[in-house]
């Protein structure tokens, strides 16, 4: 019955509540999800890292025994050329020290263990080695000896920031040790020599003991991070050296980085246009609910109106109804909604007339104070009502139709119609009342002089038949004679009474008093449905009472209507025609009725003579006298068309 | 003799004129009254003859006039004239004992008829009422002793009866007989019963 139609529903709104979760969920595991996958992926990093250190310490370690082990071999290979003179000795030694060995002293002993020769010869008389000992080792020179194989020595400082170790690395002739040569390796140069760059680059390498303490360490950057570094155990010496490898702390990659962050940014706006989301669908929602309970409020409110509610298109297509309008006409929404004029609704009567005020409203000319209109329900009753439209504006303020509302008044009409009646009723009563109280004054006015004139009379007729002298009669017949004066007094007097002075004549028109006295019957020309046919020709003056005039012509026109009660009403009609011939106005009342039976044609103007049940029998009557008043003259004949016509010819004013 | 005089209210002079000059050419004896008040200050319950009476006057009317006079028990018949008669107001002041009700115009000759009917049935009822009242005055000088007696005598019981009725001697109730005899004018019970009867049934008290 609406517009449209809306769910009526809170309760869908809580049985999709729970879908508000889902993307809570989805977002919790999305974060979730970054979160684990940055971590994995920093943790296979650092796996990585920490294998790739793995790897390059054990390379490294590798590497440093390949060079004691090589530096071993090539000391074991010196032969008498170098051991015998200083000059050879030094060659010797600068060959080893030639190839990045990270040896930096030579010394040869003999099979005493004193030192022969020595490149470079410089020694430190602080320098201590093998804790406590002369330099180079007395101890690993007899280990070494006795061994017949290499033997290092214990790490001491050189200098004050360096520390260094002997290899005592035995020479045999022919089965025989004839010396032991000694290498020194200054542990920082070991590492500067044996380290490649990039290695450098990537840890800070150094030599521990196995107490902790750094021995040595190749290094550009100081870094204090230890945990992450990885020792391997480097033992050339056999006293527990080792290698130490920390990672510097090398940028993350630009990439990584900038995928973790875009990561989060991203999480963040997902976060927040859900938010954004969520909010407009709990404001969107707040809106329909608000447009719901609106919608529901005029829903009812209109439901609940006596009022109908039509609304047509620009087209005159209605396109809604209310169910007071439905109740009105007796039609289901369903069957008017949709129908293009003439509606179903209109009163058969009245097509011309409802066709035309429609027209008027949907070219915007309709009346504005609302009018009266009869329709027809669908049982065929005929309603009035009143309607008042107003224009209907859309939300873009364009116009697009026309609500009307409509009431129904046919029980005000009908109790405006009764009470109409009743007090024509009661008008018509109180004249008659009026005029029997007249009627009775004059009646007593003439029975006392009447009475008193017969009953002389009697008296002086009783006398003379007693043969009374005729003197003696003479008194009452001079008094009866006196009666009868007075008698013709109050004859004389109702007489003036009556006759209206031609004082209040004046100049008027007669067409103007025609439209008068149809306007007095409007109402009843109206409900019976008669046509008025006017036929004005003339502007006919002539000198009268208005009032007197117009009275004639209201019983004139009310006769007409009355007698057209049988007529049908499709042949109910009053012609009026007005014309000017010879000094003298001619009007004539045709109406189409029952006519004038021709046995009562020569009393028609009789007062007191008439032909309603209701009737006082003074209307023609006073016409008539109303006319010739005027000088003027009234008569009638059949009208040829059936029914009857009035003629009244009224002198013109002389001008 | 003031027993036979037609009194006729009316407020117009000439139809009071008139009609007095009407009853004279009839020889009938009339008096005139202008206004109902004027009547009633006059009136009272000897009062015989025939009262002619106007409806419709000013101050009081004729119908008021006529209530007032049955108030005073004045019996004088009563024939109202009126020009605005109606059947419901002629039917109740006839029911209420107006001798008659004439609408006018009236026929004039009829009129002195019926009035002369009323006349002569005021008369016939005051010369009623008069013996009435003589009778009642007669019965009145009875002792109650004596009125005993004639209720028995009336009832035509033997004066034996009546003195065994009565419980005193038959001498004595001849005695109380012939006193009854004397006052009441009569020679005999027969003329006594004759005498007593326009009182009615209804026993002396």
């Amino acid at each position: 019955m609406g517009l449209s139609t809306p769910s009526p529903s809170g309760e869908r709104t809580s049985r999709w509540r729970w879908l508000w979760i889902l993307p809570r969920l989805a977002f919790i595991l999305f974060v979730g999800g970054v979160a684990l996958l940055l971590w994995t992926s920093d943790r296979a990093d650092k796996e990585e890292r920490r294998a790739t250190l793995i790897s390059d310490m054990l390379w490294l370690e590798q590497n440093l025994r390949f060079h004691l082990t090589r530096n071993e071999e090539l000391l074991g290979r010196i032969d008498l050329a170098h051991t015998t003179n200083a000059a050879g000795f030094e060659s010797f030694a600068r060959t080893m020290f030639g190839f990045e060995s990270g040896l930096r002293q030579l010394i040869w002993l003999d099979a005493d263990g004193t030192v022969r020769l020595a490149h470079p010869i410089t020694m430190d008389p602080s320098l201590v080695g093998d804790a406590g000992e002369a330099v180079p080792s007395r101890q690993s020179f007899l280990l070494a000896r006795s061994l017949g194989k290499p033997v290092y020595g214990k790490a001491y400082p050189y200098f004050t920031n360096d520390w260094q170790f002997e290899v005592h690395v035995p020479v045999s002739r022919e089965g025989r040790v004839v010396g032991v040569a000694v290498g020194v390796y200054r542990i920082r140069d070991l590492l500067g020599d044996s380290v490649p760059w990039w290695l450098a680059e990537r840890y800070r390498i150094s030599i521990v003991e196995d107490s902790g303490k750094v021995l040595g360490t190749r290094s550009k950057v100081e870094s204090a991070v230890t945990d992450e570094g990885y020792q391997v155990g480097f033992d050339p010496p056999g006293w527990g050296l080792a290698l130490h490898a920390v990672p510097y702390h090398a940028p993350r990659p630009v990439a990584s980085i900038l995928l973790s962050a875009s990561l989060i940014v991203l999480a963040m706006v997902v976060l927040w246009s859900l938010w954004i989301l969520r909010r407009h669908a709990v404001r969107r929602q707040a809106v329909e609910e608000q447009l719901r309970q609106e919608y529901a409020f005029r829903k009812a409110m209109e439901d609940s109106l006596d009022t109908g509610m039509r609304a047509r298109n620009l087209d005159g297509e209605i396109i809604y109804v209310n169910p007071a309008f439905c109740r009105m006409v007796g039609w289901p929404a369903a069957e008017l909604i949709g129908r293009r004029p003439p509606m179903p609704y209109w009163a058969d009567d009245h097509l011309d007339e409802t066709r035309a005020i429609h027209d008027r409203v949907l070219a915007g000319e309709g009346p504005g104070e609302g009018f009266e209109l009869k329709f027809k329900r669908r049982n065929g009753e005929v309603i009035d009502v009143l309607i008042h439209e107003a224009p209907l504006i859309d939300a873009h303020g364009k116009h697009f139709g026309w609500m009307g509302s409509m009431v129904d008044i046919t029980e005000r009409k009908q109790a405006s119609e009764r009470a109409r009646q009743q007090q024509d009723h009661l008008q018509s009563t109180a004249r008659l009342v009026a005029m029997g109280e007249m009627a009775s004054s004059i009646a007593h006015e003439l029975n006392q002089p009447l009475a008193a004139i017969s009953s002389y009379c009697t008296g002086a007729a009783n006398m003379l038949r007693n043969d009374s002298p005729p003197a003696e009669v003479v008194p009452a017949l001079d008094k009866a004679v006196e009666q009868a004066k007075r008698a013709g007094q109050v004859i004389r007097r109702i007489y003036s009474l009556a006759r209206h002075s031609n004082d209040r004549f004046e100049l008027i028109s007669l067409g103007e008093h025609i439209d008068a006295a149809l306007a007095l019957m409007e109402t009843d020309i109206r409900n019976r449905g008669i046509r008025i046919n006017l036929d004005i020709q003339a502007q006919a003056l002539i000198e009268g009472d208005p009032v007197l005039l117009e009275q004639a012509l209201f019983n004139l026109f009310r006769n007409a209507v009355e007698s057209m009660r049988d007529t049908a009403p499709d042949q109910r009609q009053i012609s009026v025609a007005l014309a000017c011939a010879d000094h003298y106005a001619r009007l004539t009342i045709a109406d189409q009725g029952c006519g004038i039976d021709a046995s009562v044609a020569d009393k028609l103007f009789d007062p007191l003579f008439t032909t309603k049940a209701e009737g006082m029998g003074m209307g023609l009557a006073i016409c008539r006298s109303v006319v010739e008043n005027h000088r003027g003259r009234l008569s009638f004949e059949a009208n040829p068309e059936g029914g009857t016509m009035f003629h009244i010819l009224l002198p013109l004013a002389a001008t | 003799m003031s027993g036979t005089t037609t009194h006729i209210v009316d407020d117009d002079p000439a139809v009071r004129d008139a009609l007095k000059w009407l009853l004279q050419s009839r020889d009938v004896e009339s008096r005139t009254w202008e206004s109902a008040q004027e009547f009633l200050a006059f009136a009272s319950r000897d009062l015989c003859g025939c009262l002619l009476l106007d409806v419709r006057m000013p101050g009081m009317s004729g119908i008021e006039l006529f209530d007032r006079l049955r108030a005073l028990q004045c019996r004088l018949p009563v024939i109202f004239l009126t020009g605005h008669g109606d059947v419901p107001m002629a039917v109740q002041a006839l029911k209420d004992g107006a001798f008659d009700f004439i609408e006018k115009p009236y026929d004039d000759n009829a009129l002195v008829d019926k009035i002369l009917a009323a006349v002569d049935q005021d008369n016939k009822r005051s010369i009623r009422e008069n013996s009435i009242r003589l009778l009642e005055q007669k019965v009145a000088q009875l002792t109650h002793r004596e009125q005993e007696v004639m209720q028995r005598i009336l009832a035509g019981k033997l004066n034996k009866v009546i003195a065994d009725e009565l419980g005193i001697a038959m001498r004595t109730v001849e005695v109380h007989r012939s006193h009854i005899f004397e006052k009441m004018q009569v020679r005999s019970a027969v003329e006594l019963s004759q005498a007593i009867s326009p009182l009615g049934n209804k026993p002396p008290n």
